[in-house]
């Protein structure tokens, strides 16, 4: 990162002289962010999130395998059966009932193997986990209402009262602060167009529509810096919709809770209707 | 008006090559028009990848003409234009008119023993109406306030006024709407022609597969494109007087609104087919072009038959899963995912058929083979990662970043093309009288498959390390940072896949005037269109054909040793 | 048959003529009619999925409190539309009973049709009546989803009954000008079927708006 940032100026320079020359530019900023790279998602931030890396490598085996043979598959013929003089190809409209037999038996084990298999766990995966909506009246729960925006992120927590629509409401703008180990739930929809919010940590994507209110949750289990991203193309700014999520240990949380809502209502103004979008709480 | 009658040569340039009703004509207009908008697209995919790869550099040569402004640095808006008409032109103005309209055209009356398309004039106004289409596609390109910038998929509320005034995105919507008109002719024209024009004795069963791909393409065309075609309706009605459909009620200054996941469900019900329109073709071309060169008979033919109708069928039925992320019901998303799941038995079923057709044949691995067996490949890896995307536990989290885009990339844009180049190769001497370069069509082949498959599968790393697609600039986000290795390399892949395409138009080109005369069959097969003579004379077929067997009755022992094929207008030996 | 195992059909001479329309011309005329109607079935299929889906986010309907297209007009022009139809289609068929060219019968056809049209463009005119009222009561397409609704999916209706009155023009021209006859009459069956179908989407339409 620093790389890049050091390298960034020889970018200009390379702009005056070597625009005909986009071999050396790519050179350049390959070596310049190989320095610093990531091959993953990164581990996961939230409970939920082992579940999408054990599914999707269990897929990637199970896949691989189909692949591996369809590539055996093409690849023996070629070697061994090209043209060649005296050599004649075997007759065979595969119209038998042998052959149909095989096909059949070879697409149910593998619709079993490949597919069954995997829609299993991911009905598991659904109903225990993502669309497990926590119960908003449990206290544990840490509800957020989001109002995306073009182009940013408005969050709107109940502040220690635990009401939405009240001046003690902590409303953050490109930042989340949630609880460790406490789910954490959305309330979602959008002023504009549709935008959908990303927490690629927690492994969460929602889209948030104009109109409708979305829902979503998750629990962090890792305290520190995240990432909020838009990964609904949302308009020319699209890209710079970001924002950051902090996960905070419970009791730090409450302390900065506790400020963040004392400044909230006194700087409450009850004249500012645009900062009053909160709506009841839907489920 | 029909075609079986003999109708007198045209005698002016106009009516012989610009208002032509002849397939043959219309087939080398659609291929033409096809091949250059191909080509404007991927000089569209080039400048993207520049960016991506180089974010805020100047594009190299075209920049200064193209971005003045900025100095030739691509700006965010005009990048979400370029991948917007980049998605659009593939799409409905290089592999619709390419594939559909170019192989539709040349293949079906030759190849089922017509003299013509069933509705000449219809036929014309199909090549006509997507010209239009295209022609309002390039004019959008320069209106004020610059062309669309909400995706292909043009979701409102982005796509409404809300997103952007301007004509835009109005007359993007109008160039979808004619080209969809221009699919829905030749959608039209195309099942009847098949259902009424065929030879005496080609039967359904001895038709060639290409055939049952465009056919079953022309079905799915006249059922769905309408679909989008109403909800372009739809879109323009909103954007120019003022309606409601899509702009809900939150946003509207006062009274009720309408729904922008309505036109979500609309584009994918249109969507999801609009994969299987541009795929079934190029499966149906392989299904053949496999057996041709393999000398084998296509293994399975009925299977293989019966699977194309059955993805006909389910396409209309998986639609949602595009839409997990939208705020589905539980109940409909996992049907979807069900649904999607069931889909992949017949395409397993093809790909079975297909390596069978391959094993213990006699391969002659010419470029059409070459890029017919590839698409085995390409689709392969495509069609497999799918089972990422439709699983709805993978999916929430790879939904919109790159893996989806090297997914579809796969899928339906790479097989599709490389069914096409293996068609074009094909056909090539019957359309044009002389055969291509084999030599440099094998190194276009090598030189696109290898940095296709490697720009594609980056893209599943970069998807799965979490980077969304459509940002202008990875580098901006502290998290996506250290995967901008991954955009470099894909890129540097890219321009080798773009440069490879120069060695097509050079072979193209080269070919179509100087290049060797071509013997009446050059490749041994035995399809009806193999069998008369080149450039094939105005009426197809003097005689009108009688078919005495199938298409692919290669290396049969009743033949005798001294050959392995067999016209189909021969009666196969006792 | 011969040992190349082909049929001569028209020998060698090319043949040129505007033929006659042989049973098979019909069928093929008929059917790419058939697709062509399946297929704008499908689009005003999704409109009136999208009225479906967009009238249940209206509370209460049809709405209350605010002027409304008129349901007696409205039903008027369906039943016109309706014998229109009637008509159309009886003369379409006056052809296909009149296998041999007769005077009299081109005349019972020009009647029909012309009534047909009549029926027709009354339609037209109820329909902008409709549209006329809606607009003096200060409703417009800008007003809300219903008027969105309304005024959208009529105005691609109405589109359609004018390429539909047009269709049945330029057939009424050709019989006249001998183009078109009991010998050649695929081009009236099918103006006939797409006006026929135009009733239909109206119908629904009406329904949709008047009735449920």
């Amino acid at each position: 990162m620093s790389m890049l940032k050091t390298l960034l100026p020889s970018f200009a320079l390379l702009r005056s002289r070597w625009l005909g020359c986009p071999l050396a530019l790519m050179l350049t900023s390959t070596w310049a962010l190989a320095q610093d790279k990531r091959w993953g998602p990164g581990e996961p931030a939230s409970d939920y999130g082992d579940r999408f890396y054990d599914l999707f490598w269990l897929i990637t085996i199970l896949v691989s395998v189909a692949f591996a043979l369809v590539v055996v598959l093409l690849v023996i013929p070629v070697l061994r059966d090209r043209a060649r003089p005296g050599h004649r190809a075997s007759f065979d409209h595969g119209k038998s009932l042998h052959d149909k037999r095989l096909t059949a038996i070879i697409s149910i084990v593998t619709f079993i193997v490949l597919d069954a298999w995997v829609l299993v766990i991911a009905m598991k995966d659904l109903r225990e986990a993502y669309w497990a909506i926590p119960d908003a009246k449990d206290p544990q729960t840490y509800r957020v209402e989001v109002l995306a925006q073009q182009w940013a992120w408005n969050f709107r927590a109940t502040g220690v009262d635990g009401e939405f629509g009240t001046a003690d409401d902590i409303l953050t703008i490109n930042e989340l602060v949630v609880p460790l180990n406490r789910p954490v739930s959305f309330n979602m929809t959008s002023k504009d167009v549709i935008h959908a919010l990303f927490l690629p940590e927690m492994r969460l994507k929602r889209d948030v529509n104009p109109g409708a209110i979305n829902e979503a949750w998750f629990k962090p289990i890792k305290e520190g810096d995240f990432t909020i991203l838009c990964a609904e193309l949302c308009g020319f700014a699209h890209y710079q919709m970001y924002g950051k999520l902090v996960v905070l240990e419970q009791g730090q949380f409450n302390e900065w809770e506790a400020e963040a809502s004392r400044l909230a209502s006194t700087a409450f103004d009850a004249d500012d209707t645009e900062a009053h979008w909160a709506w009841d709480w839907q489920e | 008006m029909s075609s079986d009658h003999i109708h007198p040569e045209p005698t002016t340039f106009l009516r012989k090559h610009v208002f032509s009703t002849d397939h043959k004509v219309i087939a080398k207009q659609f291929l033409w028009f096809g091949l250059i908008w191909l080509g404007i697209g991927g000089i569209m995919a080039m400048m993207l990848r520049w960016q991506l790869a180089n974010p805020g550099v100047p594009v190299p040569l075209l920049g200064g003409l193209l971005f003045p402004r900025t100095g030739g640095v691509i700006d965010p808006a005009s990048y979400n234009t370029l991948f917007t008409m980049h998605g659009t032109i593939m799409i409905f103005l290089g592999l619709t008119p390419a594939m559909i309209g170019a192989l539709g055209n040349w293949c079906i009356p030759l190849m089922i023993g017509a003299r013509d398309m069933i509705f000449p004039t219809l036929n014309m106004l199909s090549f006509w109406a997507m010209f239009a289409g295209g022609a309002v596609g390039f004019y959008s390109l320069f209106v004020p306030l610059g062309a669309t910038e909400a995706g292909w998929t043009g979701y409102p509320t982005l796509s409404t006024t809300v997103g952007g005034v301007g004509q835009g995105e109005t007359l993007w919507a109008i160039a979808v709407f004619l080209i969809g008109a221009s699919s829905i002719m030749g959608g039209i024209n195309y099942i009847t022609t098949v259902i009424r024009l065929r030879a005496p004795g080609m039967s359904w069963m001895r038709l060639p597969l290409t055939v049952w791909g465009l056919f079953l393409t022309s079905i799915l065309n006249v059922l769905f494109v309408p679909v989008i075609g109403s909800a372009m309706i739809l879109l323009v009605l909103d954007r120019v007087f003022g309606t409601s459909f899509y702009v809900p009620a939150s946003i509207m200054s006062g009274g009720t609104g309408g729904d922008p996941i309505l036109y979500q469900h609309l584009f994918w019900i249109f969507g999801h087919p609009e994969v299987y329109i541009l795929i079934l073709p190029a499966w149906g071309v392989v299904c053949d072009l496999l057996s041709f060169f393999a000398r084998k008979p296509a293994f399975g033919y009925r299977t293989s038959v019966g699977s194309m109708v059955v993805i006909t069928v389910l396409s209309a039925v998986v639609y949602g899963h595009h839409m997990f992320t939208t705020g589905l019901s539980a109940m409909l998303g996992e049907s979807f995912m069900l649904l999607t799941m069931i889909i992949s038995v017949p395409a397993e079923v093809l790909f079975f058929n297909w390596l069978h057709t391959l094993w213990k044949g006699s391969l002659r691995l010419t470029t059409p083979m070459l890029f017919a067996m590839s698409v085995i490949f390409v689709f392969g890896l495509g069609g497999l990662t799918g089972i990422y995307l439709a699983t709805i536990g993978t999916d929430i989290f790879l939904h919109d970043t790159y893996f989806v885009v090297g997914h579809f990339h796969l899928t339906m844009a790479a097989s599709a093309l490389f069914g096409t180049f293996g068609a074009v190769y094909f056909w090539f001497p019957k359309m044009f009288g002389r055969m291509m370069s084999e030599k440099l069509g094998k190194w276009h082949f090598w030189l696109s498959f290898v940095p296709l498959v490697i720009v594609f599968c980056i893209m599943f790393i970069s998807g799965y390390a979490g980077m969304p697609r459509r940002y202008y600039d990875h580098t901006s986000v502290e998290y996506l940072r250290p995967l901008q290795h991954l955009n470099v390399a894909t890129s540097v892949a890219a321009f080798l896949l773009g440069a490879a395409q120069l060695i097509f138009v050079f072979n193209f080109i080269k070919s179509r005037w100087w290049g060797k005369p071509a013997p009446q069959n050059p490749w041994d097969v035995g399809t009806l269109d193999w069998t008369i003579e080149t450039p094939v004379p105005h009426y197809n077929f003097k005689t009108i054909p009688v078919v005495q067997c199938g298409p692919h009755e290669f290396s049969n022992p009743v033949l005798g040793p001294d050959t392995d094929w067999i016209y189909q207008t021969e009666k196969l030996p006792d | 048959m011969n040992t190349t195992g082909t049929i001569e059909l028209h020998g060698d001479a090319p043949v040129d003529h505007a033929p006659r329309e042989t049973g098979r011309d019909r069928v093929n005329a008929t059917l790419g009619m058939i697709l062509f109607i399946g297929s704008w079935t499908m689009a005003f299929g999704t409109l009136l999925l999208s009225f479906l889906v967009l009238r249940d986010k209206i509370a209460v309907w049809p709405p209350a409190g605010i002027a409304l297209p008129s349901a007696p007009i409205a039903g008027f022009a369906t039943l016109v539309l309706a014998a229109s139809s009637v008509f159309v289609e009886r003369a379409s068929r006056s052809l296909a009973l009149a296998p041999a060219v007769g005077a009299d019968r081109r005349a019972s056809f020009s009647s029909l049709w012309i009534t047909g049209m009549l029926l027709g463009l009354g339609f037209a005119l109820l329909q902008a009546w409709l549209w006329y009222d809606l607009i003096l009561a200060g409703r417009t397409q800008t007003s809300g989803l219903y008027e969105s609704l309304f005024f959208g999916l009529t105005w691609v209706h109405a589109a359609h009954v004018l390429v539909g009155l047009s269709l049945l023009g330029w057939a009424l021209v050709g019989s006249k000008r001998g183009r078109y006859g009991p010998a050649r009459r695929s081009f009236i069956s099918n103006a006939a079927l797409f006006w026929h179908f135009v009733g239909i989407v109206w119908l629904f339409l009406f329904l949709g708006f008047f009735v449920f």
